[in-house]
């Protein structure tokens, strides 16, 4: 019951993060040179700003799950991986919407869109390793072996900007180098803070969804009536006689 | 390290060598099927001459990648449950069973390599004397490549849909060796880059201590 309660609050306290988010990207100033296209800003950074998030918590917990055995921690790496899955598309579909009205194109072979697509695969086959596995022991060993080997794509995605001469801008959190108008900077922290509340109550539900399945799966197993072939039993050797 | 486990690492190389030698799945299958799809290539952009010695160094590496992987998942390289039970039963250390596959593939990819060199060279018209930085872009690809495919193909091991995931699976983490195999070899021809090359070295090296530390869970998947 308590743990419904915290969970509803989370769900209000996303609602409100979202809803304030909004306010601050719609009030935040028109940009010169973009106009309102530059407000794809507010949803183009949190996203990949949680795909970050989502598959670095993967790999976390894909590691605790092989110190530990513990099967909360594979939950955790796979609910994680969807909504990295998840923001990842956004963050893509999105810059290429923004990309069409800055750039003129919805594509370019930029290091940064390319990488980002290439880490966009890399979590689709962790999610498909996921769902070829019925069994959620064996499930969890593999995908976590795959979820500590994928981050190692989140590297060159985020130093793409610097180590390459891209069209995409350099990274847009440069604490010692912001080169932003406050009102703009706290629109985009107020949306990065926002969608990290949703990621937190996302990631609360499609946990405990995964939780059922596992309950339901030996549920299912331990009630499960007589199947053919459980009357055959193997011969004894060597009884004769 | 203990000789036991250079032992067996050598046993696990060489079984694995002999089944591809008496099967020939990389000699009779793959690396034909690479060999037309170098072919396949100048139909596909046009035969112009300078545009395929511009291209042909990539292309050669986009063929080693995509048939690498075909090599790295071979059916020689994979057991029923009933070997990897007795492997396991055997007390074969994990790392040395991780370590002996990816040598055994590493020395096959090398192999597919140089050949896919071969035919690229001859249907491209590319220059060999600038591929100096080849000697060392070649071993690393191919032991990159055999270690994720090692890694891969014990993850995706008797899973029904594991032939269509592990290319899936290995592709897209392949590209860091991709870009700096081409990156080395293009650059190669003014005078060379180290910085592409460490990068390769760095992605061989991170795969082989994933590979080491996953071992066992891996062992003990079924």
């Amino acid at each position: 019951m308590t743990s419904r309660i915290r969970s509803h609050w989370l769900d209000v306290a996303a609602a409100v993060a979202v809803i304030v988010g909004f306010v601050f990207a719609v009030a935040s100033p028109r940009i010169a040179t973009q106009g309102d296209a530059a407000r794809m800003l507010f949803v183009h950074v949190p996203s990949i700003w949680l795909a970050y998030l989502s598959f670095t918590v993967t790999f976390i917990a894909s590691v605790a799950y092989l110190f530990t055995r513990k099967l909360h921690w594979d939950l955790i790496a796979g609910s994680s991986g969807e909504i990295g899955v998840a923001f990842t598309s956004v963050a893509v579909i999105g810059g290429m919407i923004w990309g069409k009205a800055t750039w003129n194109v919805y594509w370019t072979w930029d290091a940064r869109l390319t990488l980002t697509a290439i880490m966009l695969f890399v979590y689709i086959g962790y999610l498909a390793l996921r769902r070829a596995i019925p069994d959620p022991e064996a499930r969890a060993r593999r995908s976590a072996v795959l979820g500590i080997v994928g981050l190692v794509q989140l590297i060159p995605v985020h130093f793409s900007v610097t180590w390459w001469r891209t069209l995409h801008q350099t990274n847009t959190f440069r604490p010692r180098d912001i080169q932003m108008d406050g009102p703009i900077l706290a629109a985009l922290l107020v949306s990065v803070g926002a969608f990290t509340v949703v990621y937190v109550a996302l990631l609360r539900h499609r946990y405990e969804l995964a939780r059922l399945e596992v309950e339901a799966l030996e549920g299912a197993v331990a009630v499960s009536g007589p199947v053919a072939g459980d009357a055959v039993t193997a011969p004894t050797i060597g009884s004769g006689g | 390290m203990p000789d036991r486990f250079w032992h067996q690492t050598a046993a696990i190389a060489r079984r694995d060598l002999d089944r591809e030698r008496r099967s020939g799945e990389v000699a009779w299958i793959t690396i034909p099927f690479g060999a037309i799809a170098l072919l396949l290539v100048p139909l596909a952009v046009g035969i112009n001459q300078d545009v395929l010695s511009r291209i042909g160094t990539g292309m050669l590496f986009v063929v080693v990648m995509l048939f690498g992987v075909l090599t790295a998942v071979r059916r020689t390289n994979m057991e029923t449950p009933a070997q990897r039970d007795a492997i396991a039963l055997l007390g074969v250390d994990p790392v040395a069973e991780f370590a002996g596959k990816a040598m055994a593939s590493a020395v096959l990819l090398l192999v597919f390599e140089v050949l896919m060199g071969v035919v690229a060279l001859t249907l491209y018209g590319l220059d060999i004397s600038e591929w100096g930085w080849m000697t060392l872009v070649l071993p690393l690809t191919a032991i990159g490549l055999a270690e994720l495919g090692t890694i891969s193909g014990a993850i995706a091991t008797s899973i029904n849909a594991g032939p269509a995931l592990v290319p899936l699976l290995v592709t897209p983490l392949a590209i860091p060796l991709l870009l700096g195999a081409t990156q080395t070899v293009e650059l190669g021809r003014d005078g060379g880059n180290l910085s592409w090359l460490l990068l390769m070295a760095a992605v061989v090296l991170s795969l082989a201590i994933v590979g080491v530390l996953t071992a066992r869970p891996l062992q003990e998947t079924r």
